[in-house]
C-alpha cells in the first residue's frame, strides 16, 4: 500500500531510473526532509535502492570572489608594470596589502625579477587563465591548480553526501488509494484504478450499543414457559384490588395481624363489589368460620395486591369448571425496609388447579414437578399455615452453598373456600416467591440488582447460556 | 410469625430426646428452631398454633409424635368456692375466670408463663384488643367473690411495678401499658375493672393488673381473668392457658359464674367433628387404612371413637386451629410426616398457554432488540413529584421515593437516564411495563395499562433517530400509522407527536422538554416514545 508522496516519486523513478534525492525535492517539489522519510519507506519496500555517496565540492572564499572580479595581484601587478621597470618603494605605493603576494607570486611564475630597489617584468601580459577558470568550475580544475587555489585561500573544500535513488523493481503498479468503495466506483468500474486503504484490523473497536434483553425479564419469560409446558393456562389481574381479592375470599379475618395497615400498602378511595351474592357467601364463611362481624366495608378498601393469590381469588370467584389448571406471574407489594435482601415491590408466581381427584400428594408432586424443571433438584416440604389452605406445606429447596430455602407457600384450597364460590371439587394452590429465588439462581449478592439502574451494568452481564436451563 | 424462647433444658429432660431430633419433631409441628445460648433456644410457633407457645403445650404434642402418650390429654377439674360476676362492661362485655393450684415457677419459668400470656395477647388477643389475660397469685386475693364491672377514671390502686396508689387516669397517662393500651377499652369515661367484692382492684383490662396479686416464684396457686370483645376468642384463650398450666402439673379448679353466658368457668369446650377413612385418603391421596389413621389422629392428642364408617373425633379445647374434617386430614399427614407422603407424579393432561399480555410482550421485546434497543426493568412504585394527570396514590409509604404507583412508564424511564449521565453513550433502552390509570368501570376504579417505551440519549439526538425505529417496530405489526402534532407534559411542543392508528391514538414520541431533563437532572437531549400496548392488541 503506498501513500500520495510514495506513488509520486515512484512515477518520476520510473522516468527518469534514478535520481538525488536533492533533485526530486526540486522536480517534484516535495520538502526534502519527506522524500529522505518517503524513499526510506520504499526502500524498505522494495521499489528502490538508495546509494549514499560522499562528494567533494569546492567554494569560493570571499577573497576567491573578488580576486576573481577584481584580478589576481601579480596580474594586476604585471599591468602596472606594463613592460617597464619601475621602484620598488612606488609599485609598494601602488599595490598596498597586496603587494607581497603579487611580488611572491609573481616570482614564482617567472613573471618578475628584482634588481636591488627595481622591479623588471619579464613578460608584458600576463593572465592567470588555469586560475580563473578553476575558480568558476572547481570541478574541472586540474590537482595542482586546485591545491594552489586551496593554498592561496581563494578555495575552500566541502565534503558532502548525496543520496542517489534508484527504481530497482522492474515494473510497478502504481495506483491511488482510497478509504471507501463507493456504489459509484463499483458502477463504473473505476474501482479498478484504485487500492483501497489498509485498516488496523488488530485495534479494539469502538463501543457499540446493541440490543439485549434483561435477564430478569427473560427469566420471568422462562417460568411461563415452564409453566404453559405443564399445561396451565396464564391468567392476570390489577396490581390495585379490593382487600376482598386479596384477603376476605381468601378466608384472611379481617383483624388478622396480617390485615393491619403496615402489612399492606393502602391506596386512597373505595371500591365496589358487584357479585353481591358471593359478597353473602363469603361473609357468611368468614363469621361461621372466625366467630366475629365481617364488615363489607373493609372488604372494599383498597390496597397494592400483596399476594398474587389475589389473580387465583379473581378465579374463584369466576367459578370456574373443573379440570382448571391456571398460574400468574406479576408483581406484588409489601411495606419493608429496603435493603439487599428485601424489596417492596417483586414477584410472585401463583397456580390454581381445580380438578375432582386432585390430592395433596398431587399437589406435591406438582411443586416437585415444577422445582425440578427450575433447576430445584432437592425439596424438603413442611407443615405450615395459611388461612386459605388445608393441609398447608411449605416448600423447601436446597441451593448449592446456602443451604435450604424457603421457597414456596402451597394447601389444598379449604372446604369453605370452594363452597363459597361454588366450586364443587378439589382444589390446590400455590405462591412461589420469584425474585429472591432468581436472586439465588443466578448468583447475586444484592437483590436490588434485578431492578439495576446502572445500564453499564445490564450491557456488561454476562450471558449464561444455561441460566434459563 | 410469633417466637417464643425457652429454656432448652425442660424440653429435653421432660421428653428425654436430643437437640436434633427435637428440631425434627418440631419442623413436623409448623415449627422452627434455632439456638439463642447454651440454655435457652427460640422456637417459631405458626400463627393456628396458639397453644404451643407455652413450653408445656409443645411437650404435649411431641409426647403425642413419640407415642409416648396418645390421646387427648386430660386433666381434672375440681370445683372452687370462688365466685366470678360479670356485670356490663360495654366496651369489653365478656369475661371468664379460673383457678389452677399446686404449681412450681423456678425463675425461667415465671419469665415463659409472661411471654405466654404476652404472645397470647399479640396473637389470639390481636394486641390485647380481642382478648386480654390477667395473671394473679390467688393467694393474694382476700375475698372468694370477684366482679367483672367498670370504674371512673378517679379510681384508685396500686398498679404492677408501682409502690404508690394512682388513679385510674393516672395510670393511663403516665404509665408505658396505659399509653399503649389504656384507649382500648375506655368508654364513657369508663374503664373495665376486675375487683374484689370489697372494691380492691384486681385488674384493669387490657391495661394492666395490681400490684397487690404480683406472681413471683413462691406462687403456687394462680387466679387467671381473661376479658375481651369476642366470647368465643375469650373462652378460646382460657381453654389453651388452663390446659398448658394443667400439663404443667398444676391443677385446675373452676369458677362459679353469674353472667348472660355462662354460669361456670372454664369453659373447657370439646366439638366432635365426623371424619371417614375414604375422606382422608381422598384428600391426601394415600390409602391408608381405619387402624392407621386412629392411631395417627390419638398421635396427634385426639380422642377417637370408631363408629365403623365414619371416625368421631374429639377436638381438645385448646386446639383452636381445628375447624372441619379437612384439619384433621392435615393432622394425619403431619403425623406421618409430610417427607413420607411421596409427591404423585405429575401428568401433562391439557395444553398450556400464555394471556396475550404475555404474547404481545414477547413481540414487542424481539422487534425491540432487533431495532438494537436494550431492555431495561423499573420499578411500577415511584415518587409522585414527577407525574402528572391522575395516579393511585399511596396512603401509607415507606419511603417518598415510593409514595405512588406509576400512570406512565416516562417518569421511571426518566429517573432511569438520570442515573446514567456517566454512561457510554449513546444510550438505546426500552421498557415494557405496566401503569396503573384512573378507570371508571372498574371495581378498584383503577386498572393496569400495558405500556412499551423506548428512549435515547446522546450528545446529539434527533426526532427521527427514534422515529425511525418506533415506525418500522409498529408496521412491522401490520398496523398503519399516522403522526399527529400533539402536546404532552413532558414533551416539546413543535417536537411532539402523537402516533396514531386510524382514529385513535397508541402512543407519543417527542423530545423531552429542557425543564424536565433539569428537573431529573439530565445533561444531554432525550427523545422518549411511549406506546400503548393494550390498544395496539385491540388493532391485531
Amino acid at each position: 500500500m503506498l501513500s500520495e508522496n510514495e506513488v509520486k516519486i515512484l512515477e518520476y523513478l520510473k522516468k527518469v531510473r534514478e535520481d538525488t534525492a536533492e533533485n526530486i525535492s526540486k522536480q517534484l517539489n516535495i520538502p526534502l526532509d519527506t522524500v529522505f522519510s518517503v524513499s526510506q519507506l520504499l526502500k524498505e519496500k522494495g521499489y528502490i535502492s538508495i546509494e549514499e555517496k560522499k562528494i567533494i565540492k569546492y567554494e569560493l572564499t570571499e577573497e576567491g570572489k573578488e580576486r576573481l572580479q577584481k584580478g589576481l595581484p601579480e596580474e594586476i601587478l604585471i599591468d602596472i608594470l606594463d613592460g617597464k621597470e619601475a621602484k620598488i618603494q612606488d609599485i609598494r605605493n601602488k599595490l598596498g596589502k597586496d603587494f607581497e603576494i603579487a611580488i611572491g607570486w609573481g616570482k614564482r611564475k617567472g613573471l618578475i625579477k628584482i634588481e636591488k630597489d627595481t622591479l623588471i617584468p619579464l613578460v608584458k601580459h600576463y593572465e592567470a587563465k588555469e586560475e580563473k577558470e578553476a575558480l568558476l568550475n572547481p570541478e574541472n580544475a586540474s590537482n595542482e591548480i586546485l591545491q594552489e587555489l586551496l593554498y592561496r585561500k581563494l578555495l575552500i573544500k566541502r565534503e558532502e553526501k548525496i543520496f542517489q535513488l534508484k527504481l530497482i523493481k522492474g515494473e510497478v503498479e502504481i495506483r491511488p488509494i482510497i478509504t471507501f468503495l463507493t456504489p459509484e466506483l463499483l458502477a463504473s468500474g473505476e474501482w479498478r484504478k484504485y487500492i483501497l486503504r489498509e485498516y488496523n484490523v488488530e485495534a479494539y473497536p469502538p463501543f457499540y450499543p446493541i440490543g439485549r434483553k434483561h435477564f430478569f425479564r427473560e427469566f420471568l419469560e422462562r417460568l411461563k414457559d415452564v409453566m404453559r409446558e405443564l399445561g396451565f393456562k396464564e391468567y392476570y389481574s390489577d396490581y390495585i384490588e379490593i382487600e376482598f381479592y386479596n384477603f376476605d375470599l381468601l378466608f384472611q379475618a379481617q383483624d388478622h395481624p396480617a390485615r393491619e395497615i403496615h402489612d399492606s400498602f393502602s391506596i386512597s378511595g373505595e371500591g365496589k363489589l358487584l357479585d353481591e351474592k358471593l359478597v353473602e357467601k363469603i361473609k357468611e364463611m368468614h363469621e361461621n368460620g372466625w366467630k366475629y362481624k365481617w364488615d363489607k366495608k373493609i372488604a372494599t378498601r383498597l390496597v397494592l395486591r400483596s399476594q398474587t393469590t389475589a389473580t387465583t381469588a379473581r378465579i374463584l370467584a369466576s367459578k370456574p369448571t373443573p379440570p382448571l389448571r391456571a398460574f400468574t406471574i406479576g408483581k406484588v407489594f409489601r411495606p419493608d425496609s429496603i435493603d439487599a435482601t428485601h424489596l417492596i415491590e417483586f414477584h410472585q408466581l401463583d397456580g390454581l388447579v381445580v380438578e375432582d381427584s386432585f390430592t395433596f400428594r398431587d399437589l406435591l408432586g406438582t411443586l416437585k414437578e415444577i422445582f425440578n424443571r427450575i433447576g430445584i433438584k432437592e425439596l424438603k416440604f413442611k407443615p405450615a399455615y395459611f388461612p386459605f389452605t388445608e393441609p398447608s406445606v411449605e416448600v423447601y429447596g436446597k441451593i448449592e452453598g446456602l443451604g435450604w430455602v424457603e421457597m414456596c407457600g402451597a394447601g389444598l384450597l379449604r372446604p369453605e373456600i370452594l363452597k363459597a364460590v361454588e366450586v364443587n371439587s378439589s382444589a390446590g394452590a400455590w405462591g412461589i416467591g420469584i425474585d429472591r429465588l432468581a436472586m439465588l439462581l443466578f448468583g447475586l449478592k444484592d437483590i436490588r440488582l434485578l431492578y439495576s439502574n446502572d445500564v453499564e451494568y445490564l450491557r456488561s452481564k454476562k450471558v449464561d447460556i444455561n441460566a434459563y436451563d | 410469625m410469633p417466637t417464643i424462647n425457652v429454656y432448652k433444658w425442660r424440653l429435653l429432660n421432660e421428653l428425654k430426646i436430643n437437640e436434633s431430633t427435637l428440631e425434627d419433631l418440631l419442623f413436623n409441628l409448623k415449627s422452627e428452631m434455632k439456638p439463642i445460648d447454651q440454655d435457652h433456644i427460640e422456637i417459631e410457633i405458626n400463627n393456628d398454633r396458639p397453644d404451643l407457645l407455652f413450653v408445656y403445650g409443645i411437650i404435649r404434642s411431641i409426647k403425642g409424635l413419640l407415642k409416648e402418650e396418645l390421646g387427648e390429654a386430660k386433666y381434672p377439674v375440681k370445683r372452687s368456692e370462688y365466685l366470678f360476676e360479670v356485670r356490663e362492661v360495654k366496651s369489653r362485655p365478656y369475661a371468664l375466670a379460673a383457678i389452677i393450684e399446686g404449681i412450681k415457677l423456678d425463675e425461667e419459668l415465671l419469665k415463659e408463663l409472661i411471654q405466654f400470656q404476652e404472645k397470647l395477647h399479640i396473637t389470639i388477643g390481636r394486641k390485647r384488643k380481642k382478648v386480654a389475660i390477667g395473671i394473679h397469685d390467688l393467694k393474694k386475693i382476700d375475698i372468694k367473690k370477684i366482679v367483672y364491672t367498670t370504674v371512673n377514671l378517679n379510681y384508685k390502686f396500686v398498679p404492677l411495678n408501682s409502690t404508690k396508689e394512682m388513679t385510674v387516669k393516672e395510670i393511663l397517662e403516665n404509665t408505658e401499658e396505659g399509653k399503649e393500651y389504656g384507649n382500648i377499652s375506655l368508654f364513657n369515661g369508663k374503664m373495665p375493672a376486675i375487683m374484689q367484692d370489697d372494691g380492691q382492684i384486681l385488674s384493669l383490662p387490657p391495661v394492666i393488673n395490681s400490684e397487690k396479686t404480683r406472681v413471683d416464684t413462691s406462687t403456687t396457686d394462680l387466679f387467671l381473668d381473661v376479658t375481651g370483645t369476642s366470647l368465643d376468642s375469650v373462652i378460646s384463650t382460657l381453654d389453651i392457658l388452663v390446659t398448658n398450666l394443667a400439663e404443667m402439673g398444676g391443677k385446675i379448679a373452676e369458677v362459679k359464674v353469674i353472667s348472660t353466658y355462662t354460669d361456670k368457668s372454664p369453659i373447657l369446650r370439646r366439638n366432635k367433628i365426623d371424619v371417614s377413612v375414604e375422606y382422608i385418603n381422598k384428600v391426601l391421596g394415600t390409602q391408608l387404612q381405619k387402624e392407621n389413621i386412629i392411631e395417627y389422629l390419638k398421635m396427634a392428642r385426639f380422642d377417637v371413637n370408631d363408629f365403623g364408617n365414619k371416625l368421631e373425633v374429639i377436638i381438645p379445647p385448646y386446639r383452636v386451629d381445628i375447624l372441619g374434617a379437612i384439619d384433621l386430614a392435615e393432622e394425619v399427614a403431619m403425623t406421618i410426616g409430610y417427607s413420607n407422603l411421596s409427591p404423585a407424579t405429575y401428568k401433562i393432561e391439557t395444553l398450556g398457554s400464555l394471556s396475550d399480555k404475555s404474547k404481545i410482550t414477547r413481540v414487542i421485546r424481539d422487534l425491540s432488540i432487533g431495532a438494537s434497543f436494550t431492555e431495561i426493568f423499573t420499578f411500577v412504585l415511584t415518587n409522585d413529584s414527577l407525574l402528572n394527570e391522575e395516579y393511585a396514590k399511596i396512603i401509607n409509604p415507606i419511603t417518598v421515593d415510593y409514595n405512588a404507583v406509576r400512570n406512565s412508564l416516562i417518569p421511571t424511564m426518566l429517573q432511569f437516564l438520570s442515573k446514567n449521565q456517566h454512561s457510554r453513550m449513546p444510550i438505546r433502552v426500552f421498557e415494557v411495563g405496566e401503569v396503573v390509570v384512573k378507570s371508571e368501570d372498574s371495581e378498584t376504579g383503577y386498572r393496569n395499562k400495558l405500556n412499551v417505551i423506548y428512549a435515547i440519549m446522546d450528545s446529539k439526538v434527533s426526532f427521527e433517530d427514534l422515529q425511525s425505529p418506533v415506525h418500522h417496530i409498529l408496521t412491522s405489526l401490520g398496523i398503519n400509522i399516522k403522526y399527529k402534532k400533539e402536546k404532552n407534559f413532558y414533551l416539546i411542543e413543535g417536537r411532539t407527536a402523537g402516533i396514531y392508528s386510524k382514529d385513535e391514538m397508541i402512543g407519543i414520541i417527542g423530545e423531552v422538554k429542557p425543564e424536565i431533563l433539569e428537573k431529573t437532572k439530565i445533561k444531554y437531549p432525550v427523545i422518549i416514545s411511549e406506546i400503548y400496548l393494550d390498544e395496539i392488541k385491540k388493532l391485531l
